[in-house]
């Protein structure tokens, strides 16, 4: 397993292609990782929010940063399937 | 305070003049009149301005006698240089001509007003005037309240010409009231002095006037009851030719440079020709006698010897000036400076293109980002609301709900000068700096800013389109289509706003995502808007029009939103150039959007 990890890293330091692969890899995962915080940002304010319009604010926030973390996980795996591709 | 008090002073001057003089009351309240039959046929003349008057200048003034010719004939048949040399100004503003042809029409002008000296020496005096004014009033102000604007305006001219000989007929029966008890003869000056000082009292009667007819017709009245030398009388006709200038001085207050060049054309003519006049006025009117005594004119009827002169002196003034003209445009256009119109120029682009490409990126992305809040100032111009409303925390509906008055201020202009000029840099400095980029992300992110600032472009075009309506509606008492207005108003606002907020928060990676909320919002309101529309209707609190208005700027409102929310998710966003790309991949398409709100709107119905 180590060496298998060890080698992927080669490869990805060998190839160009890889290399930007990579780097929209690794883009993508950050940014998918501050949407799932701030929804989780949301999901906490939405508990303590009484106000109807300020919920229903929250809660279409909430709907929109769903929507955009399927699409960014929709991808995300289509750039797994892609360096896997290439890595071969 | 000179200006606060001018008016009072001359007011309280005439009142004490009424009270002691008789005579001072007709005399003022011919130049009253005079001077109202002025405003009447500038007022006539101006309908027919648009129409017939601007083929005929076009073809006859193409060529330097031409335009001297028809500066001559307009000036017969119109009795006003001053009206003509205005006239002249707004054509010259609207580039329908050019500065020499301007300049032979006022030539012209001058010589063309000598008729007025004519009809005024010949007719003025001796006939009653009043008896040809009173049939021209009532048919003047008969064909005033008619509808055809041709009529009307001729009805203007006519009532114009009335009020001009009543005026002339009041100011006659003024002097000679004042001839039978004042022997102003006692006070004329003689020799230069005397000229010199008639001449600054000629300047002053026009300027006050804005009429050397009126000063002329004065000074004949004068010269006729002999309260004035002759001599003294060809002084003040010199001093009224220059005096007559300040009409188109101040015509061109608010014209084209060409417009000021033109005026200035006219005050040196007229200063030039005044000057030697003076210096030559004894030769000249030794020509006047000569000329006189050949024409028949009695040595003793000095009114039409005063034509004569105003005549002559013109005329020497178009011989000596006329083979200068090249030199007086050169000499105008050298001193009277084309104002640069005000653009809005780059501040970060400023260097040129620049070799290192992050900076160019970098320098690209700040300038569109004034642009953006150049953008932003004007949209709330263009929605008459205060701009300071954008920083403040005050809540959007009661600021808009408010503001009821309508920001006078030119949006096109602004438009014109400020945004699309700043764009034009923008734009002009991707096309350059990007010749020197390979293939890359670089050039995608230029090119990303670059429809960044087309959509900032578009947002303000959408509100221009918007804002007559919206106008039009803040100008009617209709609360229900402000009401709907308003609600477009508060749309754009918040959207502004909320671009704002995210700016300023703009330090985590998924700050410009946040914007696709505005995205879901735009979508959902611009339906809620569109669907009250037919309940308006059908109670009748709006008519179709307004509402068919209301439908188009829902569209405007709509889009202007969606180009702001495009502009702002590539402007503001602060993390490094991958995870900007990757952030836009994730950001929500207007199907995705419509998707979304169609998909709630089915839960909500479940």
């Amino acid at each position: 397993m180590k060496s298998e990890k060890m080698l992927e890293k080669l490869k990805d330091i060998l190839s160009a292609e890889r290399t930007k692969q990579l780097e929209k890899y690794q883009s993508l995962k950050k940014v998918l990782k501050a949407l799932r915080v701030e929804k989780r940002r949301y999901e906490e304010k939405l508990l303590n929010e009484t106000d109807e319009e300020a919920r229903h604010e929250l809660a279409s926030r909430l709907k929109v940063i769903s929507k955009q973390r399927d699409k960014g996980l929709k991808v995300l795996k289509e750039l797994k399937e892609e360096r896997k591709q290439s890595g071969k | 305070m000179l200006r606060k008090t001018f008016l009072p002073a001359i007011f309280i001057l005439l009142a004490y003049g009424f009270a002691v003089s008789e005579e001072f009351k007709t005399i003022t309240a011919g130049v009253a009149i005079f001077l109202f039959g002025m405003l009447a046929l500038e007022e006539g003349f101006k309908t027919f301005t648009a129409g017939g008057l601007e083929k005929i200048l076009r073809a006859s003034t193409n060529r330097l006698w031409k335009s001297m010719s028809f500066g001559v004939l307009t000036t017969a048949i119109m009795q006003s240089s001053s009206l003509v040399s205005v006239i002249t100004i707004t054509f010259l503003s609207a580039g329908l001509l050019d500065l020499a042809s301007g300049i032979g029409i006022i030539f012209g002008a001058n010589l063309g007003t000598t008729t007025g000296a004519w009809l005024v020496a010949g007719f003025g005096l001796k006939v009653n005037l009043s008896a040809y004014a009173m049939p021209m009033l009532v048919f003047g102000i008969v064909l005033i309240f008619q509808q055809a604007k041709s009529l009307k305006g001729a009805g203007y001219v006519l009532a114009g010409l009335g009020f001009l000989f009543l005026g002339i007929h009041y100011m006659k029966e003024g002097f000679d009231s004042v001839g039978q008890t004042i022997d102003l003869a006692r006070y004329t000056m003689t020799g230069y002095p005397g000229v010199l000082v008639f001449a600054g009292i000629g300047i002053a009667a026009t300027v006050i006037m804005q009429s050397s007819h009126a000063t002329l017709v004065l000074i004949l009245a004068a010269l006729a009851s002999q309260q004035i030398s002759y001599e003294n009388a060809l002084a003040v006709a010199i001093g009224s030719n220059v005096g007559t200038t300040i009409t188109a001085i101040i015509g061109s207050l608010g014209s084209s440079t060409d417009g000021k060049r033109l005026a200035a054309a006219h005050l040196i003519f007229n200063l030039v020709t005044g000057l030697l006049a003076i210096a030559g006025i004894y030769q000249l009117i030794a020509a006047v006698s000569w000329i006189s005594s050949h024409l028949g004119i009695a040595s003793n009827n000095y009114t039409l010897q005063l034509a004569v002169f105003h005549t002559l002196f013109n005329l020497l003034g178009i011989v000596v000036m006329l083979p200068l003209m090249k030199r007086l445009v050169m000499f105008l256009k050298k001193i009277i400076i084309e104002e640069e119109v005000q653009i809005e120029r780059p501040i970060y682009l400023s260097g040129g293109p620049t070799d290192i490409r992050e900076a160019a990126v970098e320098a690209v992305r700040k300038e569109s980002i004034r642009l953006y809040d150049l953008a932003a100032g004007v949209i709330m111009d263009g929605l008459s609301i205060n701009r300071d409303v954008l920083e403040s925390e005050e809540k959007v509906k009661r600021v808009v709900k408010k503001s009821t008055n309508i920001v006078d201020e030119d949006i096109d202009d602004l438009y014109e000068r400020k945004l699309k000029a700043l764009y034009g840099a923008i734009v002009e400095y991707i096309v350059h700096s990007r010749g020197g980029y390979a293939e890359g992300r670089l050039k995608e992110e230029l090119n990303t800013i670059r429809q960044a600032g087309q959509h900032v472009i578009e947002a303000v075009k959408g509100v221009k389109h918007l804002r007559k309506n919206l106008n039009r509606t803040l100008s009617s008492d209709n609360q229900f289509a402000i009401k709907e207005y308003n609600r477009l108003r508060r749309l754009i606002i918040t959207v502004l706003r909320d671009i704002d907020a995210d700016r300023k928060t703009a330090s985590d990676s998924s700050s410009t995502l946040s914007l696709d909320h505005l995205k879901l919002q735009i979508e959902r309101k611009t339906k809620e808007f569109g669907k009250g529309l037919d309940d308006l209707i059908r109670k009748e609190r709006i008519d179709v029009q307004t509402a068919t208005s209301l439908m188009n700027d829902i569209t405007y409102c709509r889009e202007t939103c969606w180009d702001l929310v495009e502009a702002g998710t590539v402007l503001f966003s602060a993390s490094d150039l991958e995870e900007t790309v990757a952030m836009r991949a994730l950001a929500l398409s207007e199907e995705e959007i419509t998707e979304m709100l169609e998909h709630g709107t089915e839960e909500a119905a479940r």
